[in-house]
């Protein structure tokens, strides 16, 4: 650092030790309507040489003769001239930089930002480029407004929970639609160990020029029947015409959790689960000096037990468990991105490769992608170009939540239980010792002697010609493939038997999956602009095709641990193949009308056919309409000088969700019911030969502004999503032999605020900006014709009329009875007036349940300032939560329990009731009788959050130096992600979903989940 | 410029053409069928769709829920903190072990709908039984089969949800809903009642009776005319019809041709032991492989005993001293648990795979002597004879003289933890623990999903 400071001050005394001739310059700096511009300041390039305007315009400045003039001011695009040209009147023109982005649309089809009409949120690719986030969606966090992402836990590649708008979905997936460069791609999980994984981890993010997302009917509408979640439309970097840049990023650093968990020690552990104990040989009359007492038993068979005879001897001595299973986690990252190209021919080339260890011991990430991006004019009327993207993802996966041998699930164990068992001097339970010792199985054993890896290559590819037919008219044919490849092996030794109860001998697996996902557009694009009309138009045709392959085989008895493929397992003990398919046929109509830049009118719609709609109702359409009016450019408004922008908007359409899974409308049997070697058939599906989408009808009104000179610019959106015909998974008798049959049922509606805002702060040499996003959704589910429909940890969540998706519903605990210790609930049953019954009970069944919480946020935001001055640069981005709850019951139920049972507990439990009178909320501790760990509103708690999300500090070396050394720029920084959490979440990380419980309704569950991981990283930047 | 356009024109066209082509190609493309799973109209037409859909009913038989475990590990755990301490951290079984049981239980839940899964099995074989032609000794197997399966689902539901035969009067207790035709379009006409205890037990009667003149004598591992017997034998003795129960016993006793395994020790591991061939003393069984299925008594009851390789299970069920003290001195059954951890286990489900038994011919000798005694008769053998059967093969010396006692109590030992002890106590009207036979924390309640979706249901008191 020292070294660059020097180089600076070097640069700049060479830059005032240069006279030279000089010459006068004097002028006046006017606004594009001819008004003069005061305070603008004239700079002579490359020194410290300047003046600002007074209040008339008018400037004088003398420079040497042939020097270069920056002219700025603020809210005005900064302006460079020769000091010849410079005398006399200069004009500047606004800095309309959000407003004149272009916006992609979908099928070719693209806007300037002040001409939209419906709601698009646009993510620069600049935003998140080098960011240690290894998907697209994880990146989109905090970053749109409306747009809700919770990355769910701190395993790698694990899958992302995206929302815009909220819900709009109960049985159907809630996920947006991904479309990368046109096609739209397998963005479900894929894996058949552990959690949903992400396939969106095979897209380098730092390939992405920019991500839209379409978030109103109107801008989704041309997506018809897969439109109902949002588009998230993905476009990667293409060629520049210019000197080709290369650019290397690399980067290194570490990842750690971002919490510990406060449990008991030792000592603390024996105080509690001894005065549980005691509790009990009171209740029974049995003194705790009997041998049969339950106070030897825990002494003897627990705490000595469990400790190989060591705690007896040293009762002070403590394990955390959480040491064992937290580590701190490499990362490492290279890009090199090649970019360029003549009039002819452009291109855009990268390479990356990503090696990410988790934070829990046991999980790995490695990801290589390689991407080409060719554009070509083969002449006046014929364009040409293709992506490809190769990758590897490489991931040594975790097991699921609510395994044993999820690492987490460590901090269950006792404290005495030593790591090392001190008779074999191998890890506690490890054969041959005694492998019932510790109290569940240890999970270090399964990252010692079992793995489970998956390598997902994936390709995609796309091809487009491009014609000009007629002035205006253009015909565009796309063809696009996705195709993922992927094989998972697993092998888990006979160590890990006490888990793994088949390998006594070991067990080896091994999955393939392989899906080819065939798209092709063909669509023809019309322009004319003719006076003051200015038509677009759209018209064309989409058809997709996706095929899923599986295949699976297993092995047990092998010779040995060293022996872990399949080939050398005595018993091929399972094996499957299985294919799924689905398709889709689609033709799609866009027109925009734009009248003396004014007035904007926007209609299109789509004809959507699927395989996966019954037979009677094969065919759906969904139009929208919307319109613009640019005030500021009516004269009325003219006068008001602050106001730069204002358009109001509006737009009214019809969109779907289709993702039902495949075949939801058949009536089937299958093939699965075999028994003991001989084949069987179950029926398995009831038919309904109506069933179709799921229909949205969405309104959205909106005003988007800008402020002197548009260095305050601004989004304020209100939108009302109602959607009906749900496709529920209705419930029917299941004396029946069926659960429940997919139905088009119900209704639900989510409305909402979204406000977005842009300013500059800081023009000049010390810049600052600030984009602040914030979006307020209220889901209310209207109408699910007395459905119960529950999930999640202990069926916890719910989805309940007049409520949103997924509420926590349960009995609500009523703190603890300070005479005796008793847990207490509200009995909360309905009185004759129909109010509740507010009095207490402690005994459960009593108690109804009722909604006592959320896990949906009532407000998410994303704050991004970011600061530079001269060769620094640094950026803040903040996101958080609010009003939404988690549901501990998960873990809590074991070890936020008052020692129930012999797992290892909270430090939290320290609090409980002890003797009457005591005023706690932890009831008294009774070994083995349940006293308030019931499922109840004790383990649903706040889960609001506001994080520091990632930060960075960077410094450019001057670039004159490096021009000797044929750089171009050179950027060294440091960055962090999740480095601060402001929250009163009481577990690990309030940014979580449990893995195992995950579904449309099941959010919010923490279930031992692991944490989102910490991360320092250190990077340079080096272009040529 | 004009050239460009003569090109672009006849681009145009054939773009069009392609477009156009490409439509009526793809219409058809959408028409495309599932894999793995067959239209449900083309799933019963002939004998051999029948064959594969009452290996279905024994799938469905075979899941976890059903007779794969669950059912037996309830009966087994309900109130049983005499015998057993249970330290298993699943809600459902911990809350029926400590009669806490609430009406959303998860095992309430699974238990039924997988029982009523497999009974619209039985039913789709039933009602395509026409198809089934090669044979009419065939046909009768396979109907026979069903009905077995159907009865015995029926029999247990009745057991674990409606109140005992002797608790109130059986014509008017609400027992389960009976369902005896395949699921077709669900209607409202699918909200059924739930069916009187006595329905319920008409209907298991009418069905196993049929069952026994159909099947054939030997099936492999599937059900036999002796499993039908064995299943009337026991539906009778619930019935306190003790005259049907000892010839039902009788009947499989004396023309079976089984005979009891001369080693009790040798009834057990028969995976670990036999490589899965089940024993001959074995009425009744479900068969779990490494490929198919998984047993609940294994699950809750085993555990990993390292010298026994291939030993897995929860450790969740501890067998009280107080259990073992009940055995006399020299019996072989006393000796089969395994002390691991401080604590006792039975060995009797330390086999992960092999045989989940439901019925053995040992219960006949038991079940018929007891008939027997209560009616002063001695169908088949006199009860003392029988009963020193059963003593004389695990070590004991005989008795010279019998009461009821003696009888239930070998009963009692010589059935422990294989799922009796909640029904006996109830058949017997004994205390459970503390708890009176007849009180409602014994009763599973209506799973409270279905309460939830059929207004025409009524849950158990105390629920």
């Amino acid at each position: 650092m020292r070294k660059s400071m020097l180089l600076v001050v070097c640069a700049m005394i060479f830059a005032i030790g240069g006279f030279a001739q000089t010459t006068s310059v004097t002028g006046k700096v006017v606004d594009e309507k001819g008004a003069p511009v005061s305070g603008a300041s004239v700079l002579e390039k490359g020194t410290k040489n300047g003046t600002n305007t007074a209040t008339d315009g008018a400037f004088s400045l003398k420079v040497k003769s042939g020097a270069t003039l920056v002219v700025s001011g603020l809210g005005f695009e900064a302006k460079q001239l020769t000091a010849s040209s410079a005398n006399g009147i200069i004009r500047l023109t606004p800095e309309t930089k959000e407003l004149n982005e272009v916006v992609v649309t979908g099928f070719g089809g693209s806007l300037i930002k002040k001409d939209v009409t419906g709601n698009i949120a646009r993510v620069k690719g600049k935003d998140f480029e080098f960011q240690p986030s290894a998907s697209v969606d994880a990146s989109l966090q905090g970053r749109a407004a409306g747009v809700y992402v919770n990355s769910q836990s701190g395993k790698l590649g694990q899958s992302v929970t995206v929302r815009v708008r909220g819900n709009s979905s109960i049985s159907a997936s809630s996920q947006p639609l991904y479309v990368l460069d046109g096609i739209p791609i397998t963005s479900n999980d894929q894996s058949s160990y552990g959690g949903d994984m992400n396939p969106l981890t095979d897209i380098n993010p730092n390939d992405i020029e920019s991500v839209e997302v379409l978030k109103d009917a109107s801008a989704g509408a041309i997506y018809g029947s897969r439109a109902a979640n949002g588009v998230i439309l993905i476009t990667t970097k293409r060629g520049k015409v210019g000197k080709t840049n290369v650019t290397v990023n690399l980067q290194t650093g570490y990842s750690e959790a971002t919490k510990r968990l406060p449990m008991l020690n030792s000592e603390q552990y024996a105080e509690l689960i001894l005065e549980g104990a005691k509790y009990r040989d009171d209740l029974d009359g049995t003194p705790i000096s009997d041998p049969n007492s339950w106070t030897a038993y825990v002494k003897n068979d627990v705490m000595d037990y469990y400790s190989y005879g060591l705690w007896s001897k040293d009762p002070k001595k403590n394990y955390d468990w959480q040491d064992a299973v937290f580590q701190k986690a490499p990362y490492r990252q290279a890009d090199l991105q090649v970019r360029g190209g003549n009039d002819k021919t452009k291109f855009f080339a990268s390479f990356q490769h990503l090696d990410q260890t988790g934070t829990i011991i046991g999980n790995n990430l490695q990801r290589s992608t390689g991407r080409m991006n060719l554009d070509h004019k083969a002449n006046d009327w014929l364009d040409i170009g293709m992506s490809m993207s190769l990758s590897r993802t490489f991931n040594r996966r975790l097991p699921d939540d609510n395994a044993f041998s999820n690492p987490l699930q460590a901090v269950a164990l006792m404290p005495m239980t030593p790591f090392i068992d001190p008779n074999t001097g191998l890890d506690a339970g490890t054969p041959p010792g005694d492998v019932n010792i510790p109290l569940y199985y240890n999970p270090v054993l399964s990252v010692k002697y079992a793995r489970f890896t998956q390598d997902v290559y994936r390709t995609f590819g796309n091809t487009y010609l491009k014609a000009k037919i007629l002035p205006g008219l253009t015909f565009q044919t796309e063809f696009g493939l996705d195709f993922l490849s992927q094989n998972e092996e697993g092998y888990f030794q006979s160590q890990t038997v006490r888990n793994q109860t088949r390998a006594v001998r070991g067990v080896g697996t091994n999955n393939g999956t392989f899906i080819t996902n065939y798209n092709t557009n063909s669509y023809f694009n019309y322009t004319k602009v003719t006076g003051k009309h200015n038509i677009a138009a759209t018209l064309g045709m989409q058809y997709q095709q996706s095929q899923a392959k599986y295949n699976f085989t297993e092995g047990t008895d092998f010779p040995s641990n060293s022996y872990q493929k399949i080939a050398s397992a005595a018993t091929k003990s399972g094996g499957s193949s299985s294919q799924s398919d689905f398709r889709f046929l689609s033709y799609f109509l866009r027109g925009n009308y734009t009248f003396n830049d004014n007035y904007i009118l926007a209609v299109s719609g789509r004809i959507d056919q699927s395989s996966r709609f019954g037979k009677d109702a094969r065919s759906g359409f969904f139009p929208s309409v919307s319109a613009g009016w640019i005030l500021s450019n009516e004269k009325f408004l003219q006068g008001f000088k602050p106001l730069s922008f204002l358009k109001l908007r509006a737009s009214y359409g019809v969109v779907g969700n289709a993702e039902i899974g495949n075949f939801p409308q058949l009536g089937l049997f299958s093939g699965d019911a075999g028994y003991a070697g001989a084949a069987g058939q179950r029926p398995s599906q009831l038919r309904n030969d109506n069933l179709k989408w799921e229909t949205t009808n969405q309104f959205d009104v909106g005003i988007d502004f800008g402020f002197l000179n548009n260095r305050i610019t601004g989004e304020i959106d209100y939108y009302q999503k109602k959607t009906n015909g749900l496709l529920l998974n209705v419930n029917i008798p299941a004396t029946t032999g069926f659960t429940s049959q997919i139905k088009n049922v119900g209704k639900l509606e989510n409305s909402g605020f979204e406000f977005v805002l842009n300013t500059q702060n800081l023009v000049g040499d010390f810049k600052w900006t600030t984009n602040l996003n914030m979006a307020i959704n209220k889901g209310n589910v209207t109408d699910i014709q007395g459905q119960i429909i529950e999930g999640g940890v202990s069926s916890m969540n719910r989805v309940q009329e007049g409520y949103n998706v997924g509420v926590f519903y349960t009995v609500e605990f009523a703190g603890v009875n300070p005479a005796n210790g008793d847990a207490l609930f509200y009995k909360n049953t309905k009185l004759a007036d129909g109010s509740l019954d507010r009095t207490t009970t402690n005994v459960y069944s009593q108690a109804q349940r009722t909604v006592v919480g959320d896990p949906n946020p009532d407000m998410v935001f994303g704050v991004t300032n970011t600061f530079s001055y001269k060769g620094f640069d640094m950026s803040i981005f903040f996101n958080g939560v609010t009003g939404s709850q988690n549901n501990i019951y998960g873990m809590g139920r074991y070890s936020s329990a008052s020692m129930l049972y012999e797992d290892n507990n909270t430090a939290d439990q320290l609090r409980r009731w002890r003797k009457p009178g005591d005023i706690t909320d932890i009831p008294q501790v009774r070994l083995y009788r349940v006293n308030g760990s019931q499922a109840s509103s004790r383990y649903i708690v706040d889960g609001s959050y506001v994080r520091l999300r990632t930060a960075s500090i960077g410094y450019t070396f001057n670039s004159k130096k490096l021009n000797k050394y044929k750089i171009d720029k050179m950027r060294v920084y440091v960055s962090g992600q999740n480095l601060l959490t402001f929250t009163n979440y009481t577990y690990w990380d309030p940014e979580v979903n449990a893995d195992s419980f995950d579904s449309n309704i099941a959010k919010g569950n923490d279930f031992y989940t692991p944490p989102q991981p910490r991360t320092f990283l250190l990077g340079l930047n080096v272009s040529f | 410029m004009k050239n460009i356009y003569s090109y672009s024109k006849n681009l145009l066209s054939s773009a069009l053409l392609v477009a156009l082509l490409g439509v009526t190609g793809c219409e058809k493309r959408l028409d495309i069928s599932p894999y793995q799973s067959i239209a449900d109209d083309k799933a019963l037409l002939t004998e051999d769709d029948v064959s594969v859909t009452l290996v279905g009913a024994y799938d469905g038989a075979q899941n976890a829920a059903v007779y794969g475990g669950d059912i037996m590990v309830l009966n087994e755990l309900i109130g049983n903190t005499d015998n057993i301490n249970f330290t298993g951290t699943f809600a459902g079984l911990s809350d029926s072990y400590q009669l806490q049981m609430v009406a959303n239980n998860s095992f309430a839940a699974s238990t039924w709908i997988s029982s009523y899964a497999a009974i619209n099995r039985c039913n789709n074989v039933l009602s395509a039984i026409d198809k089934v032609t090669s044979s009419a000794a065939r046909k009768n197997s396979v109907e026979g089969q069903a009905l077995f399966l159907r009865a015995s689902i029926y029999f247990e539901l009745v057991r674990l949800y409606a109140k005992f035969v002797g608790d109130g009067d059986i014509a008017t207790n609400p027992g389960v809903p009976l369902v005896l035709k395949p699921t077709g379009n669900v209607t409202d006409a699918d909200n059924l009642p739930r069916a009187t205890v006595k329905a319920v037990y008409d209907q298991v009667v009418a069905d196993l009776t049929k069952a026994e003149t159909l099947l054939p004598t030997s099936n492999g591992f599937y059900a036999t005319k002796w499993s039908a017997a064995a299943q009337i034998s026991r539906v009778q003795l619930m019935l306190k019809n003790y005259t049907e129960a000892a010839a039902a016993a009788n009947r499989v006793i004396s023309t079976s041709g089984r005979v009891l395994n001369p080693d009790f020790t040798k009834l057990w591991f028969t995976f670990i032991n036999n490589g899965g061939t089940t024993p001959s003393e074995y009425l009744f069984s479900i068969k779990v492989t490494a490929q198919d299925g998984s047993n609940s008594l294994n699950t809750y009851f085993g555990r990993t005993i390292s010298s026994i390789p291939g030993t897995a299970g929860r450790s969740d069920c501890k067998v009280k001293a107080a259990h073992l003290a009940l055995y006399e001195a020299g019996d072989v059954r006393k000796n089969f648990f395994v002390l691991s951890g401080g604590s006792y286990y039975t060995q009797k489900h330390l086999d992960r795979y092999g045989d989940v038994p439901i019925i053995r011919l040992a219960e006949m000798y038991l079940t018929r002597a007891e008939a027997n005694f209560r009616l002063g008769t001695s169908v088949g053998a006199a009860p003392l004879q029988d009963v020193n059967i059963i003593r004389g093969r695990v070590g004991l010396a005989p008795l010279a003289t019998l009461t009821l006692n003696d009888i239930l109590k070998e009963r009692s030992l010589e059935l422990a933890f294989e799922g009796h002890n909640v029904i006996e106590a109830k058949r017997l009207q004994k205390n459970v623990g503390v708890t009176p036979w007849n009180s409602p924390k014994l009763l599973f309640p209506i799973p409270q999903r279905e309460m939830d979706v059929n207004k025409n249901l009524v849950q158990n008191s105390g629920y």
